[in-house]
């Protein structure tokens, strides 16, 4: 055993309890209380640094999708069902979010969970094909589910046509979600959810449930012959998944005061597919450093061509955003995939590797 | 004039540009086993290639020609760049490549002029003036010569993957990648040869529903979405299925438009039926109408 708990260079488990263990090391314990105390503060952080104010809000729209790539994670990066649907399930949560707070005046810590098993109920319906679907097949049912999604929501006159629904500002203990606090408000409301959801899965991980799904993706017969049901690991993979989505459906109504279909398309499920791509399939840093890393290089991308429309660089006609942005978009997905294919949660391995055996290189 | 034999030709006409677009993304699929999500963005690229050709004083016929080249081209060069590395990784990764490379092409379709607004080819003299009268229903020239070239090209794929050497080459590496490698059959070759082939297919479907209805780029493109219920209910690997595909999407979809939406509010069904069609299939039938059986149950 290392001299001291803190200082710990590897794995010394011995026994299988310590390997069931959610951390090795006292190190990493001690890591995420750090990480927590500086998350708890970053509002405050940002003010102190002088950085602008609307950088809270890029902040709450990384976590809200880190909890929608948690789920898409679960079916697509653990369970391996790819899912071209998971922005659909997101606005299945926040319609139904909407609903239960406009029709039946629920407030907003039901009317999520509400959304979120909403949205849980649908992916299991949707995941029914899985049963007899395998890889591409699935894709393209999961793709048409989006589409058809889509059409139905422009179609019903009880979700608007897809139409703006407006949500009421929230009020926590006592403090209202003005204009001015918005953000900072929902910051409060999304991060305890945000951990409390990342702990949840991984902590289910550690189940034979969760193990299950592992098991499932990398070899369905041979996990069939070890008596787990395949079709029942796959349907729960979906239901989690979904769940996670239709929470970040429902916190994202909430975020955006209002829903909209344009925030619940093909794209939007692209974009968390490439999330999920980026931060690494199957990694739980990975969920949050994806969605990160895109929110990120979209806005650097609207600086960019912000700056290039200033100074007039493209001709006439040419919008550089427009331009700009699937391109980054797009060329990051490609170049991930043929460079790091392990995604940004390999180099986040890297650096946590690179100062746990510090000043030893191997 | 009764709707019926109306939508039945328009039904066949807009199915035998899905059947030209579905082709080129079975070609794909067949040889190595991707699924192509660029495709509609390829299918727009060919489209503003031989309109930016027409704008510059070429004649219609040629920067069409001209326009398959370009994009036998961009397909051979995507193949060799992006998807050859790619071979053996999971299926999420190939996937995803594709889909990143339509939003690289539709952001590089954005730099130039015709990204955004509406445009349409000068109709060539050939094709201006009457339609023919079919079935009490008026097809105009355009539409004519649309859906003869693209049955013509159609008949032409078939032929070349049935009589020539090459297209039983390729026959050979879909049916087995394993076995035409050890008989000397060069995989590499054969790929980018399908990519070719299905970017020159793309850009003969683009410019003929350019032709038709008019270029934007979401239009176009638009058609890399239609694709799937056509391939899925002929069948993912199967040429013939493709073209029966097409055209049964094409007439269903119209029919769809014709009958069911005055039950709908709102209307438009016809963007959403073939996508039940689709999943309907993937239930009953998953392999299509001519598809290989290969799916396995669990």
């Amino acid at each position: 055993m290392p001299a001291s708990r803190f200082t710990q260079t590897g794995n010394y488990r011995v026994r299988y309890q310590q390997d069931q263990t959610i951390f090795a090391t006292a190190a990493e314990q001690a890591s995420l209380v750090v990480g927590l105390l500086l998350l708890l503060t970053l509002p405050f952080l940002l003010t102190a640094l002088g950085l602008p104010k609307t950088l809270l809000r890029d902040v709450n729209m990384v976590m809200i999708f880190a909890i929608a790539v948690i789920g898409l994670n679960v079916t697509t990066g653990y369970a391996g069902l790819i899912n071209i649907g998971q922005a659909a399930f997101m606005g299945v949560g926040a319609y139904a979010t909407a609903l239960a707070a406009t029709r039946l005046n629920l407030p907003f810590f039901l009317a999520i969970p509400l959304g979120g098993l909403a949205a849980a109920l649908v992916g299991t319906f949707v995941g029914l094909p899985s049963l007899r679907l395998k890889y591409l097949y699935l894709a393209v049912a999961t793709l048409a589910f989006q589409v058809i999604f889509e059409w139905t929501v422009g179609h019903l006159p009880l979700l608007a046509q897809g139409g703006a629904i407006a949500l009421e500002p929230v009020q926590v203990f006592g403090v209202k979600a003005t204009f001015f606090n918005h953000n900072l408000v929902w910051y409060y409301i999304i991060l305890p959810v945000l951990v409390g959801l990342a702990l949840l899965w991984r902590n289910v991980l550690r189940t034979k449930h969760g193990r299950s799904l592992i098991a499932v993706r990398d070899n369905d017969r041979a996990a069939a012959a070890m008596g787990i049901h395949p079709g029942t690991a796959k349907l729960t993979a979906f239901m989690i998944g979904s769940f996670y989505a239709g929470i970040a459906g429902g916190l994202f109504a909430y975020f955006q005061k209002a829903v909209v279909i344009e925030d619940y398309t093909l794209h939007t499920s692209v974009q968390l597919l490439a999330m999920a791509i980026v931060g690494g399939l199957g990694s739980l840093p990975g969920s949050f450093l994806g969605p990160l890393f895109i929110v990120a290089l979209d806005r650097v991308m609207g600086g960019v061509s912000g700056w290039i429309s200033e100074k007039q660089l493209f001709p006439q006609g040419v919008d550089a955003a427009t331009a700009l942005r699937p391109l980054a978009f797009g060329l990051s997905i490609v170049l991930f995939l043929m460079f790091e294919p392990r995604g940004l949660a390999n180099w986040w391995r890297l650096v946590r590797l690179y100062f746990k055996k510090w000043p030893y290189k191997f | 004039m009764d709707l019926l034999p109306q939508l039945l030709i328009a039904g066949v006409v807009i199915g035998s540009i899905y059947a030209l677009a579905a082709l080129g993304f079975v070609l794909i699929y067949k040889s190595s086993r991707v699924i192509n999500f660029a495709h509609g963005q390829i299918i727009a690229t060919g489209a503003f290639i031989a309109f930016a050709l027409t704008q510059a004083g070429v004649n219609f016929w040629l920067a069409g020609l001209l326009a398959m080249v370009a994009t036998f081209c961009l397909g051979m060069l995507i193949e060799r760049v992006f998807l050859r590395r790619m071979v053996g990784e999971p299926i999420i990764s190939v996937i995803m490549v594709t889909i990143g490379l339509s939003s690289v092409i539709e952001g590089l379709l954005h730099l130039t002029p015709y990204g955004a607004g509406s445009f349409s080819f000068t109709t060539p003299a050939a094709l201006t003036g009457d339609g023919i009268t079919v079935l009490g229903a008026t097809l105009g020239r355009t539409q004519i010569a649309g859906v003869l070239a693209a049955l013509g090209l159609l008949g032409a794929f078939t032929y070349f993957f049935n009589k020539s050497t090459l297209g039983i080459t390729m026959r050979a590496v879909a049916d087995d990648q394993m076995a035409a490698m050890s008989v000397g059959t060069s995989v590499e070759r054969v790929f980018a040869l399908a990519w070719a082939a299905a970017g020159l297919s793309a850009a003969a479907a683009g410019v003929i529903l350019g032709l038709m209805s008019g270029l934007t780029l979401g239009g176009l493109s638009g058609i890399g979405l239609m694709v799937f219920p056509v391939v899925i209910l002929g069948g993912l690997d199967s040429v013939f299925g493709a073209i029966v595909g097409g055209i049964v999407i094409g007439i269903l979809e119209n029919l769809a438009a014709g009958y069911l939406d005055r039950y709908v509010p709102g209307g438009g069904t016809r963007t959403v039926f073939p996508f039940l069609i689709l999943i309907a299939v993937l239930m009953l039938r998953p392999y299509g109408l001519f598809g290989t059986k290969e799916i396995e149950r669990v």
